[in-house]
């Protein structure tokens, strides 16, 4: 069982890399600018792949990409606060917790901050 | 509703439909309605369901790194939990006030048979991230549900499903099956290990414990090609047992107060990459406000609203099979869907189109009609009876209970079986009268659970625990 975990925490690993390279890729496709995406906690970011990748590195949804500038700049002028109060109530398409269950308020702040381009000390 | 072209149609109808009613192409119709929310920053974190309507707060919010880290916790204490998945039920399955338990850290698939085209999955997978993963060793899965942002023991619990004839419901494809128990073992299941727990655990409703993983029969990787048109729905019903048998999946949906159905037929195809109309998930929103404003003319409304929908393009979607038979789903709803015998399902479809009429309701989300498979799922809506699954929606915004009441009664005439991640009133005394393993299922969940520990408000009347 360890040695299932271990491969397939490897397989994780790497899937998520690929997943990430796979979301700067689409959110630099159509020359919209990016913003600076504030770090991610290393355990986040399979939240991150897992969750908020479904609408937010796939065009079309509605989504705001994640990292585009374009999409963020608007919302971000609202503050931290108001971004994490939709993410938790649910906004338009946005599920209620951004469809994570598991998130703490700290988990989501950290999540809408990453891919609204948000600073670590604006947050 | 699908296709660039048609949305453009809609835009245009609609711009014609706000000139020639004097109305702005602003009105209430067009826009979005966000949820009313009720939380703010600063007070305890609610967890609530994909459409809003489900919600609750937890005392404890419970994710083990491991498989042996969720069984020490089931070990550690006599509190009571609930496996949460991804939300997306609409159903009661979910809310405690004690203990969530989400599988996002066991998520991926650990290991692959490609001799069996069979693999073994944990079920804190979503939906959406299985096919690419499956894909990596050459397999998929035979078939998928509409929507794929649930986790793989969400949807398993459920018995959730896609469409075709000879296809059976995700559950139906488990061939193994690793149970944390509320008494903290870790039982590894099959039809001859621990068989009886199988039989029950493959659709749960997360009553008898947390599945950790399962073992998948899957297929070798395919493509497909979906090919939707718009249809007489007279000429669609007559057609319809060739239409079942002709495509590897069929599935419609009616038009309340309409003529017209939109008819999706998807085939495996082995053409290379071809044109591909992107998903439009938002086109439902501009169908809503042409609806409205149909609506609001006398006399010529609903023939204009008809007429528009009769003359929709057909489309084509391509693709890698969990690409093509998923789609996104960002207007949020909330859903009932009950499964009739399959040989019921035209003339249960009709009641529902007459009754809508008849009451005059103010429905135009379109009525999902998809044919399954039978299977020997104890709980599954498809267990020795080939189902014909029927979904009524409304929109997350507006209130689904006089709809869905109104509708409801017409489901039980046809001995209609809930699905058990969506809406519905029957309790365990009704349930028990659609299911010919219901004593069974409760037998060997008092086994597994004599506590209760997994036993909420919902299982508490569906089950009668």
């Amino acid at each position: 069982m360890r040695a299932i975990s271990r491969k397939s925490a490897r397989a994780r690993a790497k899937l998520t890399c690929a997943l990430v390279c796979l979301v700067a890729a689409c959110a630099c496709g159509d020359d919209r600018k990016p913003a600076t995406p504030s770090p991610l906690e290393p355990e986040l970011v399979l939240t991150y792949q897992s969750v908020c990748a479904s609408c937010h590195a796939r065009a079309g949804t509605g989504a705001p990409l994640a990292g585009n500038d374009a999409d963020w700049s608007q919302r971000r002028a609202q503050g931290g606060d108001a971004l994490l109060e939709h993410t938790v109530n649910g906004y338009r398409g946005m599920p209620p917790l951004g469809g994570c269950g598991r998130c703490s308020a700290a988990d989501l702040r950290a999540l809408v901050a990453y891919m609204a381009g948000i600073a670590e000390a604006a947050r | 509703m699908t296709g660039l072209t048609r949305r453009e149609l809609l835009r245009a109808a609609l711009a014609a439909g706000a000139s020639a009613a004097g109305l702005s192409a602003c009105g209430r119709g067009d826009q979005h309605t966000s949820v009313s929310g009720d939380w703010a920053p600063g007070e305890p974190l609610p967890w609530r369901n994909w459409s809003g309507i489900e919600r609750c707060v937890p005392a404890r919010r419970i994710a083990p790194a491991s498989e042996a880290e969720l069984v020490a916790l089931l070990c550690s204490g006599d509190f009571a939990l609930r496996p949460a998945g991804a939300g997306h039920s609409f159903s009661g399955l979910v809310p405690s006030d004690a203990a969530l338990v989400f599988l996002d850290s066991l998520s991926g698939v650990i290991s692959a048979d490609p001799a069996s085209l069979s693999a073994e999955v944990w079920t804190g997978t979503r939906l959406w991230l299985l096919g690419p993963a499956l894909a990596a060793f050459g397999q998929a899965l035979p078939n998928l549900s509409d929507i794929d942002y649930q986790t793989l023991g969400g949807a398993l619990a459920t018995s959730t499903h896609g469409s075709g004839a000879q296809l059976g419901s995700l559950s139906s494809r488990v061939t193994a099956l690793w149970l944390a128990t509320p008494g903290g073992e870790l039982l590894e299941c099959d039809a001859e290990r621990h068989a009886e727990v199988f039989h029950a655990a493959r659709t749960s409703l997360g009553a008898l414990g947390v599945i950790t993983r399962v073992r998948l029969a899957n297929r070798a990787a395919f493509r497909l090609v979906e090919r939707s048109r718009f249809v007489e729905l007279d000429a669609l019903l007559a057609d319809l047992p060739h239409e079942r048998d002709a495509n590897r999946h069929f599935e419609f949906y009616a038009f309340p107060h309409s003529d017209v159905a939109l008819a999706i037929a998807t085939n495996e195809t082995d053409l290379g990459p071809a044109p591909t109309v992107d998903d439009d998930p938002e086109a439902i929103l501009l169908l809503r406000s042409l609806f409205r404003w149909t609506r609001a003319l006398p006399g010529v409304g609903m023939r204009l609203y008809d007429a528009f929908l009769r003359n929709q393009p057909s489309s084509e979607r391509a693709g890698e099979s969990y690409a093509v038979l998923a789609h996104p789903r960002t207007v949020r709803f909330n859903e009932m869907e009950y499964t009739v015998p399959a040989e019921a399902g035209p003339e249960c479809l009709r009641a529902i189109l007459a009754e809508i009429r008849a009451r005059d309701l103010p429905i135009c989300f379109p009525i999902e009609c998809r044919f399954v498979c039978k299977d020997d799922v104890w709980l599954s809506m498809f267990h020795e009876r080939a189902g014909f699954s029927i979904s009524i929606h409304q929109f997350q915004d507006e209130d689904w209970r006089p709809y869905f009441a109104a509708i409801e009664p017409i489901f039980w005439k046809f001995e209609g079986r809930p699905h058990w991640g969506k809406l519905h009133s029957l309790d365990a005394a009704r349930l028990s009268a659609l299911y010919s393993c219901w004593s069974d299922f409760r037998r060997v969940r008092r086994s597994l659970d004599p506590r209760g520990r997994l036993v909420n408000a919902h299982l508490a009347q569906i089950l009668g625990a």
